[in-house]
């Protein structure tokens, strides 16, 4: 499964970048995410509970990030184990620029993801992964620029771009 | 817990089963009636075919805590008198089964059809059995046996 | 033939339990102290298992037990064994990795049990499955069959994961043939992987009771002899007097359920150490990633004519997946079911076939309605039907030319097998009647005024049925003999109940074989009760597989029926005071030759027990008798199917807008039984031509895992059958029959697919046509006809 998006967020690449780093942040935003926690440098230990067509699974796993290039990139790996319900891993690589927008000073942020999961979840929800990938990135990032940005009626547009 | 009534093939039950058990679980493991069969997971093969309320439902996918107060026909309680129901007749006399594993999903089935149903040709037949799966028979005695089944519903109704 | 019920079309005696809702299913079965079992089951294709901690799932409220795959090597349980051996073409014996009933360090497929939870609830034991923790480590996995051999090794004991390189026939008079050819076709084909999907689901339910040390064990098996054999004999979990298989109603099997599966095995094991009963029941999930798939060939193959379209030789390559292990019977399905079924209805003089069977990080395959005939006839009749193209023949004539004639049998084929009787001209003519096939092209110009691409094909299959003489079979590896057993125990009132080795999970033995006996006998019907499926009540069987069910049981039955006809002529003889030469049986009647004296089947069973003065040197009371039947050759049923597609070329979608089936399965005994085989038969194999697939990704997951992914025909994807018959009965077993179970999935993939190519104007496609498939090939059709 691949998933290539983007969306502009109207705060500095550096804030931006900042809440990237932050693991409150992120635990605050990822959709049912019970537990983020860092375990080392750059990484984290998490669970997540999520439903995928007829499929519910609590995924307990290890989130890493690398090739650091602040404020402008990274790439984040994740692994996780559902039990029963099997497993999900992948890779997304995120990138900031700064874009001029009419309020000012905004950030275009670009994502790509690869991921591939595995047992049940594969078994019974294996059409529904792309859907459920893109709803969960729509969660992600309408959280995401609702707690930047402190603003609880801001719904970002994201859009899908090519391959890169 | 839930405390839930039902009218079941004519009979008051009550049964004390979890929020979410499903309605084939409790009519299989409590009630005892096993005619109703699981042939999948994913709500596609109509195994468990009963009628809630005169309706055909599959109830692999319903849960029993909606049923509270419900009437509830299954298999074993087609037919009537120890007569065989004209459908149950029809099956046999088409040898509309085989394993009949998927039998009772599709009696229940083609007996809720002719009952909303005016007009049922073979071919209305066939793509109205879509939600019930049988692996043994080809489906030709059973649309055969909906077609006799449902002239014998007529009958005995007039 | 006696009486007269044979050939009777007799509405089916057990039909009323299954339409009132009172079949007895294993899953219905429920004891007092039951507990409930739920398999971890591997998320992974191939990885080793670096631990298992189940201590969160034993805290949890009504768990009792957890064992894994360490449990089952601790106590030494022996892996499945599989019951054929294979030769390579070098003489050495078939690789066979262990099967263990649960892994321990290495899962090899994505589904395959590590772990047993036993609870006191369904519920308790499915929560408590999700907190066994199993460390995996994974490896990549080989999936694709066709690279296989040069993927990366999977066991240590399999040089390039093949299984064994098997070869069949005489291949240089084969590359002689090919050397004076007029004219060689050429084919490369896949025969797609299936899933069983019977309806009901594997379940099982094992009891131990520890007063009599006994374990019961109800299971959904097709020969619960065999499972009771494997499982003491093999896997050593009790001795065999002290194991009870029951296999009670069984919801559809269609080769699935013949195997000995780990679930079952798992649970009678784990019933006798923790001294409960134990209930499984698969959910539709652990059918898919579970149930041994079907077929799963990739193939090319050539054919040699002369220029008169006389077939000279065949030469076939063929590469087999047997999965991840070899189940109860893989390595035979491809090989001596396969291969030797390669001359077809043909007189082709030479043909030589090699097949490499090779291990994959996928579920197990095994034999599936047709087992390795569906395989070899979707060849011979893919190939013959393109020839005929290449040559610029008529199908049917290209057929006839090559026949064998009626009057050439018993006939040796290059491949071991020696036909005993079959008219192929007579089935031939009577489909192309009932098909229209003469006016076949005004029907095409008409729905090409529609828009319509219409096609036809053609389909003459053979395959060796009533498994199997056990002389042959033993000759060619099998690890236990194909006779079957049968008793008719005639009660004193004079009803008969009649047992059986053969097993009915679908296919009306209750009906068919009393019918045979009653006849036999001149019994009503409804005093013949059959019994079958369990170990407790019959001295040993062989089950339900191959079509062999009345071929072989039934003629162990009809042997059992002659006996106790015979024995009652000397209690006859004894009640009228004669010689047993003076007496004569004409159902129902004991007749005395020489006066008009008689006495009824009746009063003979009577007197078998009640009568007080037996001469003691030849005449022993009671009238019960057995007997074990060894087919003498297998049985050859054949037959034609025509197919007529029409073709949308906006959308792809294929429809069946006719299909003939005219059989030749000898002696019928109950014609509407055998039809509705024939239907059932015919779905299956229109399925696997148009509909299904299973499809695993690069990384072993199962793409098809659920019936949202995996297409099953719905009522909505046939026409009407039309059915006909023809009958050439069987020369060496006294019902004369040949079986039918299987024809239908046989004969019918190449039909579908002849026609389907046909209406593309030869553009070929492998099976199944789906929509997307066909509408591509539409459109590379309609290319080729502009360039
Ligand atoms: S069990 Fe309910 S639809 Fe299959
Ligand atoms: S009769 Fe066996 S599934 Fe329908």
């Amino acid at each position: 499964m691949e998933l290539h998006q983007q969306l502009t967020l109207p705060q500095s690449v550096d804030k931006v970048w900042a809440a990237l780093n932050d693991p409150k942040m992120l635990q605050q935003c990822l959709p049912g995410c019970e537990r983020f926690e860092a375990v080392g440098p750059d990484q984290f230990e998490m669970t997540v509970s999520t439903k995928i067509g007829p499929v519910k699974a609590k995924f307990t796993g290890k989130i890493a990030l690398s090739d650091l290039n602040p404020p402008l990139s990274y790439v984040i790996k994740g692994e996780g184990k559902g039990g029963v319900a099997g497993f999900a891993k992948g890779s997304a690589t995120v990138s900031l620029a700064t874009i001029a927008s009419e309020q000012g000073e905004a950030t275009r942020l670009t994502y790509s993801v690869e991921a591939s999961v595995g047992g049940k979840i594969a078994q019974l929800g294996g059409r529904l992964i792309q859907g459920a990938a893109r709803k969960m990135a729509q969660d992600f990032f309408t959280k995401f620029v609702q707690a930047l940005c402190e603003d609880e009626t801001l719904v970002p547009e994201i859009e899908t771009v090519s391959a890169p | 817990m839930e405390a839930i009534k039902l009218q079941v093939n004519g009979r008051k039950r009550t049964v004390h089963c979890a929020t979410n058990a499903t309605l084939v679980d409790v009519i299989r493991e409590q009630l005892h009636l096993t005619g109703t069969h699981v042939g999948c997971d994913t709500s596609q093969c109509g195994a468990c075919t009963v009628h809630l309320d005169g309706d055909a439902v599959k109830a692999c996918t319903i849960l029993a805590a909606q049923c509270d107060g419900s009437t509830l026909t299954t298999i074993e309680g087609l037919a009537q008198n120890e007569v065989h129901h004209p459908m149950q007749q029809a099956f046999n006399e088409c040898h509309g089964l085989q394993c009949g594993f998927c039998t009772p999903g599709m009696i229940m089935s083609a007996v809720d059809l002719v009952h909303k149903e005016e007009e049922l040709s073979p071919e209305a037949i066939r793509s109205a059995l879509e939600g019930n799966i049988c692996r043994c028979t080809g489906y030709q005695n059973i649309v055969a046996a909906v077609v006799q089944g449902a002239a014998g519903m007529k009958e005995q109704q007039s | 033939m006696s009486g007269s019920l044979v050939g009777q079309r007799i509405l089916r005696k057990e039909d009323h339990r299954y339409i009132t809702g009172k079949g007895r299913y294993t899953d219905d079965i429920q004891q007092v102290g039951m507990t409930y079992g739920c398999f971890v089951r591997s998320p992974y294709a191939r990885a080793d298992i670096k631990g298992f901690d189940v201590s969160q799932a034993l805290e949890m409220e009504d768990v009792i037990s957890v064992l894994t795959g360490l449990d089952v090597a601790a106590d030494g349980l022996g892996g499945l064994p599989c019951g054929w051996m294979i030769h390579s073409k070098d003489g050495s014996e078939m690789r066979q990795p262990v099967h263990p009933v649960m892994a321990a360090e290495r899962v090899n497929y994505l589904g395959e049990p590590v772990a047993l939870v036993v609870a006191e609830t369904k519920e308790a034991a499915k929560n408590a499955a999700e907190l066994v923790l199993v460390d995996y480590e994974e490896l990549t996995p080989v999936v694709d069959v066709a690279s296989a051999a040069q993927g990366e090794q999977l066991y240590a004991e399999v040089p390039n994961n093949t299984c064994y390189e098997w070869g069949l026939g005489d291949e240089a008079a084969t590359d002689e043939g090919f050397a004076s050819a007029a004219h060689v076709t050429h084919i490369e084909l896949t025969n797609n992987r299936l899933i069983p999907n019977a309806i009901e689901p594997r379940a099982a339910l094992a009891e131990y009771n520890s007063g009599t040390d006994e374990i019961v064990l109800h299971t959904t098996s097709q020969n619960p002899h065999l499972v009771r054999l494997i499982l003491t004999a093999f896997v050593q979990i009790a001795p065999e007097h002290k194991l009870r298989v029951i296999a009670p109603d069984v919801g559809g099997g269609f080769g699935s359920k013949i195997f000995i599966y780990s679930e079952e095995t798992a649970l009678a094991w784990a019933s006798k150490k923790l001294g409960l009963s134990i209930k499984w029941t698969a959910e539709r999930s652990e059918s898919f990633l579970t149930d041994a798939h079907g077929r799963d060939h990739v193939t090319k193959a050539a054919l040699a004519m002369d220029s008169e379209g006389q077939f000279l030789a065949f030469k076939v390559s063929t590469t087999a997946n047997m999965g991840a292990y070899l189940s109860t019977f893989a390595s035979s399905v491809p090989t001596y079911l396969y291969g030797t079924l390669l001359a077809g209805q043909y007189r082709t003089p030479a043909i030589y076939v090699e097949v490499n069977s090779v291990f994959t990080n996928t579920a197990p395959v095994d034999a599936y309605r047709g087992a390795g005939r569906p395989e070899a006839t979707y060849l011979v009749e893919r190939i013959v039907e393109k020839a005929a193209g290449e040559i610029g023949l008529n199908p049917a004539e290209l057929r006839r030319r090559n026949f064998i004639g009626k009057d050439q049998f018993p006939y040796q084929t290059p491949v071991a097998l020696e036909y005993d009787i079959g008219d192929y001209e007579a089935s031939l003519d009577k489909a192309l009647e009932m098909a229209s096939y003469e006016t076949f092209e005004q029907r095409r110009v008409e729905a090409l005024a529609r828009g319509k691409l219409r096609g036809i094909g053609l389909s003459c299959y053979i395959e060796a049925c009533g498994l199997a003489p056990s002389q042959v079979a033993g000759a060619l590896g099998a690890g236990v003999g194909l006779w079957e057993s049968g008793e008719v125990r005639v009660n004193p009132t004079g009803s008969v109940t009649v047992l059986t080795g053969s097993h009915s999970h679908g296919q009306g033995h209750e009906t068919t074989f009393a019918q045979l006996v009653a006849d036999r006998l001149g019994l009503a019907i409804e005093d013949v009760e059959v019994v079958h499926g369990d170990t407790g009540k019959l001295d040993f069987g062989l089950g339900t597989y191959g079509s062999r069910s009345l071929a072989v049981g039934g003629s162990a039955l009809s042997v059992a029926a002659d006996k106790v006809v015979e024995k009652g002529r000397k209690i006859a003889a004894l009640l009228l005071n004669t010689e047993v030469d003076n007496i004569a049986f004409d159902a129902p009647v004991y007749k005395m030759m020489d006066s008009n004296e008689t006495k009824t089947f009746q009063e003979i069973a009577f007197a078998a027990y009640v009568n007080h003065d037996w001469p003691s040197d030849n005449l022993e009371p009671g009238l019960a008798e057995k007997a074990f039947y060894d087919p003498l050759n297998f049985t050859y049923p054949a037959g034609t199917h025509i197919c007529e597609v029409e073709i949308d070329p906006d959308t792809g979608v294929t429809e069946i807008v006719q299909f003939v089936a005219v059989d030749d399965f000898g002696t019928i005994i109950n014609p509407m039984i055998v039809e509705g085989q024939v239907h059932g038969g015919l779905a299956q194999g229109i399925g696997q031509a148009l509909l299904e697939q299973a499809v695993y990704d690069e990384s072993g997951q199962l793409v098809t895992g659920s019936y949202m992914d995996y297409c099953m025909p719905r009522a909505d994807n046939f026409p009407d059958f039309k059915v006909g018959m023809t009958c050439t009965p069987c020369t060496h077993n006294p019902v004369g029959a040949k079986g039918c179970g299987e024809a239908g999935a046989i004969g019918s993939p190449p039909a579908v697919m002849n026609a389907v190519i046909n209406a593309l104007g030869g553009v070929e496609i492998d099976m199944p046509a789906t929509p997307e498939k066909v509408w591509r090939a539409v459109l590379s059709s309609q290319a080729q006809k502009i360039a």
